[in-house]
C-alpha cells in the first residue's frame, strides 16, 4: 500500500504532538528538526514511535533500521514510510 | 590525594593518549589538562572564593570533562545539573546551594531563560566548541540576565598554562573538603544536595577500579549522563587509570551506539536495567560479537534476573558486573563478582574494598545471616551530608553510618540481597523519584481533591509511576490535562505513566490510604 507524503506527515505530527507534547502546540518543531537534538523524545519514546509506525502504517521496522537517518525527524520518517510501503 | 590528581597522574603517565572521544572529536590527556588549567585560572580571576559552587549544565562532552576538572582544579565545588530538569527545578538548585557561575551549553537556552527570569546572581559561561587544543582553552561566552551575549575568550585573557606551572598556582581541594554536590530526589519531595568530599569520591573510584580491573587499555563506551552519579563514576574511574572515555549520546537509536561500540573497539559498557532491556529486546546487540568488549556493568536499580540471564546467554565470555549503590555512597557499595553471577543470581553481591555493609533492625542492632533488615553502609565513601537539610540528614546519617532505606539480608557466604525499600521512593529507569513530590504537584491542581502515587513493577523500567486521583465534586478532567499539568512542573521521568481517576481512595479506618491496593488495577496512559 502506498501512502501520500502529506497524509503521512500530518499523521506523524499529530502523533508526536499528542504523545510527547501532550497536545501542547506551543512547542514548535519543523519537519527537519532532529527529535534527538530537540529533546522531543528519549530512548523509550522512540520505541513507542516505532510501535505507532508499525501499527498505523502497517510497516515492519527491523532492529537495524532503527537509525537516525530513518527516524530522527518528520521528514526522514515520511521518506522511510514511503520507501517501506513501496517495497 | 584528591580528585585532580587522578588527571595529573594520567597526564604524567600517558600525556598523548586519548582521554575522551566523541564521534569525530577527541582530546588527549595533555590537551584536557591544558584546557582545564585555562578554565581554572580564569575562574580564579573571578575571585569567587574557596569552595564556591560552579554548576555544570552540559551534556556528556569534551567540554563537560574540561569544565569538571577545571572547576576542581580552581579549588571550587562542582554541581552537576540534570540537563532534563526544567528551568524551575534548576533555578531552585542554583539558589539552594548558592551557585555563582554556571557553565552551560547554548542548546539549554530554554532552561536558561527560565533561570534568568528573576535575578539569581549567577554568571553564565557558555561553551559550545573548542577551536584549538593546547594553546587555547575553552571558548566561552558570557551573557547576562537579558541574554545579551558578550564574547569572552578564555585563552585571550590568560594563556593556557603548562601542567607544572598550573600545579604551583592551584589551590587544590583538600581530601576532606567538599568536591561536588549532586542533587537527588528526597522523600519529602524537595531535592537534596548530596555533599561528597574528595575523599568520598577518591576512595570509591579506587575501589571501583580495583574490582573492575580497569587499566589504561580500557575504552569505555559512555551513554549514561555524567551529571548522574553512576556516569560520574565512569568519568572518574576511566580518567584515573588513563583509559579512554568514548561518549555517545545517541542511545535513542541503539544501533548507532552499537556501531560505535564495535568501531571504537570498546572494552567496557555500563547501563541501567532499561538500557539492557532495550538492547536485548529491540536491537541487534545479542547477535553481534564485540570482540574487544571485556565487561558490562549494571546498576541504577534492580534488573530482573530474566534479563541478566539473557545477557549471560548472549555473552557467555564477557564479564557481567551487577552492582548496587547510592548517590550518598559516592556511589558504589557492592558488586557481584562475574564468576559468582550464575550461582548468586538476584544478589547485589559483596561490599567493595574499604566498605562494610551491616544488616540492622529498627533498634540499630546488627542482624544475623538470613534475617531481613536495613542495609547500613560505612566507609570513606559515605557522604558528608545533605546541604542545608539537617532533618533529612539525621534520618540517614548517624555516627558516620549511612542508613540506605533499602531492606535486605545477607546469606551465609556474605552475599547481599535486597527485597524492598523503607522509604517512599520510586526507582524508575535508573532515576529516584519522590512520591511526595509528585503527589504535591498533583494536589496543586485546583480540580484535584486527592492524589496518591505508587510505584508499579515494570519489565522495562523496573518501576513506573502510577497516580490515582479523586477529582473535586462536579469536575470532569481528562488524563491528558493532568499529564500536561505534571509536565509543567516536573521533569519528564517524574511524570506518571499510569493515571487512574477514581471515585474514592481505599483507606484504613485511621484514614491512611491502603497503598498496596492501588498497585493492582492499571490503566496505562
Amino acid at each position: 500500500m502506498e501512502f501520500e507524503a502529506g497524509k503521512i506527515r500530518s499523521e506523524i505530527r499529530a502523533f508526536i504532538v499528542d504523545s510527547y507534547l501532550l497536545g501542547d502546540e506551543s512547542v514548535k518543531f519543523s519537519d527537519s528538526d532532529s527529535f534527538m537534538s530537540c529533546g522531543i523524545m528519549d530512548s523509550m519514546g522512540i520505541l513507542e514511535l516505532v510501535a505507532f509506525l508499525e501499527q498505523h502504517f502497517g510497516v515492519t521496522v527491523t532492529d537495524d533500521e532503527m537509525l537516525p537517518t530513518n527516524l530522527d525527524s518528520v521528514e526522514s520518517l515520511v521518506s522511510f514510510i514511503r520507501s517501506k510501503s513501496n517495497c | 590525594m584528591n580528585l585532580n590528581q587522578f588527571l595529573r597522574q594520567s597526564i604524567d603517565s600517558y600525556p598523548d593518549r586519548v582521554a575522551v572521544s566523541v564521534q569525530d572529536r577527541s582530546i588527549t590527556y595533555r590537551e584536557l589538562a591544558d584546557a582545564a588549567d585555562g578554565l581554572a585560572n580564569n575562574l580564579r580571576r573571578l575571585s569567587l572564593g574557596d569552595g564556591a559552587r560552579v554548576g555544570l549544565l552540559l551534556e556528556n562532552s569534551i567540554e563537560y570533562t574540561i569544565a569538571y576538572f577545571g572547576v576542581l582544579e580552581a579549588g571550587l565545588v562542582v554541581v552537576p545539573l540534570d540537563t532534563s530538569a526544567n528551568g524551575n527545578t534548576l533555578r531552585f538548585i542554583l539558589a539552594d546551594c548558592g551557585v555563582k557561575v554556571l557553565i552551560a551549553q547554548s542548546h539549554f537556552r530554554r532552561q536558561l531563560k527560565v533561570i534568568f527570569e528573576t535575578d539569581c546572581g549567577v554568571e553564565v559561561l557558555l561553551c559550545d566548541s573548542i577551536p584549538n587544543f593546547g594553546s587555547r582553552s575553552l571558548r566561552a561566552l558570557v551573557f547576562d540576565r537579558s541574554l545579551q551575549v558578550e564574547q569572552f575568550d578564555v585563552s585571550e585573557t590568560t594563556p593556557s598554562l603548562k601542567a607544572p606551572e598550573a600545579i604551583s598556582l592551584c589551590r587544590f581541594g583538600k581530601l576532606h573538603e567538599l568536591a561536588a554536590i549532586f542533587y537527588t530526589s528526597g522523600s519529602t519531595g524537595v531535592s537534596k544536595g548530596v555533599m561528597l568530599s574528595h575523599l568520598n569520591l577518591v576512595s570509591n573510584t579506587l575501589s571501583t577500579i580495583e574490582y573492575l580491573n580497569l587499566s589504561r587499555d580500557d575504552r569505555t563506551l559512555v551513554i549514561l549522563p555524567f551529571y548522574y552519579i553512576y556516569g560520574n563514576s565512569l568519568l572518574l574511574t576511566n580518567i584515573a587509570c588513563g583509559a579512554c572515555l568514548v561518549i555517545d549520546n545517541r542511545f535513542m537509536y541503539p544501533e548507532t551506539v552499537l556501531n560505535t561500540m564495535e568501531e571504537q573497539r570498546c572494552t567496557g559498557f555500563s547501563g541501567v536495567p532499561s538500557t539492557f532491556m532495550i538492547l536485548l529486546g529491540r536491537s541487534t546487540f545479542a547477535s553481534r560479537q564485540f570482540p574487544h568488549m571485556r565487561y558490562f556493568t549494571q546498576a541504577g536499580g534492580a534488573m530482573a534476573p530474566e534479563i541478566t540471564r539473557k545477557l549471560m546467554h548472549a555473552f557467555p565470555n564477557k564479564e557481567i558486573y551487577i552492582m548496587y549503590g547510592q548517590t550518598e555512597a559516592a556511589p558504589r557499595v557492592t558488586y557481584l563478582p562475574p564468576q559468582r553471577l550464575a550461582e548468586k543470581l538476584g544478589s547485589i553481591g559483596i561490599p567493595l574494598t574499604g566498605i562494610s555493609v551491616t544488616i540492622m533492625d529498627e533498634q540499630e542492632h546488627e542482624l544475623p545471616v538470613g534475617k531481613t533488615g536495613e542495609l547500613v553502609v560505612s566507609g570513606d565513601n559515605v557522604m558528608m551530608g545533605y546541604w542545608r537539610q539537617p532533618d533529612e540528614e539525621q534520618e540517614v546519617l548517624r555516627d558516620g553510618l549511612l542508613f540506605t532505606g533499602d531492606l535486605g539480608y545477607k546469606d551465609e557466604d556474605g552475599f547481599l540481597f535486597i527485597i524492598g525499600r523503607k522509604k517512599e521512593i520510586i526507582k524508575t529507569g535508573g532515576n529516584r523519584v519522590s512520591v511526595k513530590e509528585i503527589e504535591e504537584c498533583l494536589i496543586a491542581n485546583e480540580n484535584i481533591l486527592e492524589a496518591c502515587v505508587v510505584g508499579v513493577s515494570d519489565r522495562l523500567l523496573g518501576e513506573v509511576i502510577k497516580a490515582v486521583i479523586v477529582l473535586k465534586p462536579g469536575i470532569e478532567l481528562e488524563t491528558k490535562e493532568i499529564l500536561l499539568h505534571c509536565r509543567r512542573s516536573l521533569a519528564d521521568f517524574k511524570v506518571p505513566k499510569i493515571i487512574d481517576i477514581v471515585e474514592a481512595l481505599p483507606k484504613y479506618q485511621s484514614g491512611k490510604i491502603i497503598k498496596h491496593l492501588l498497585k493492582n488495577e492499571q490503566h496505562e496512559v
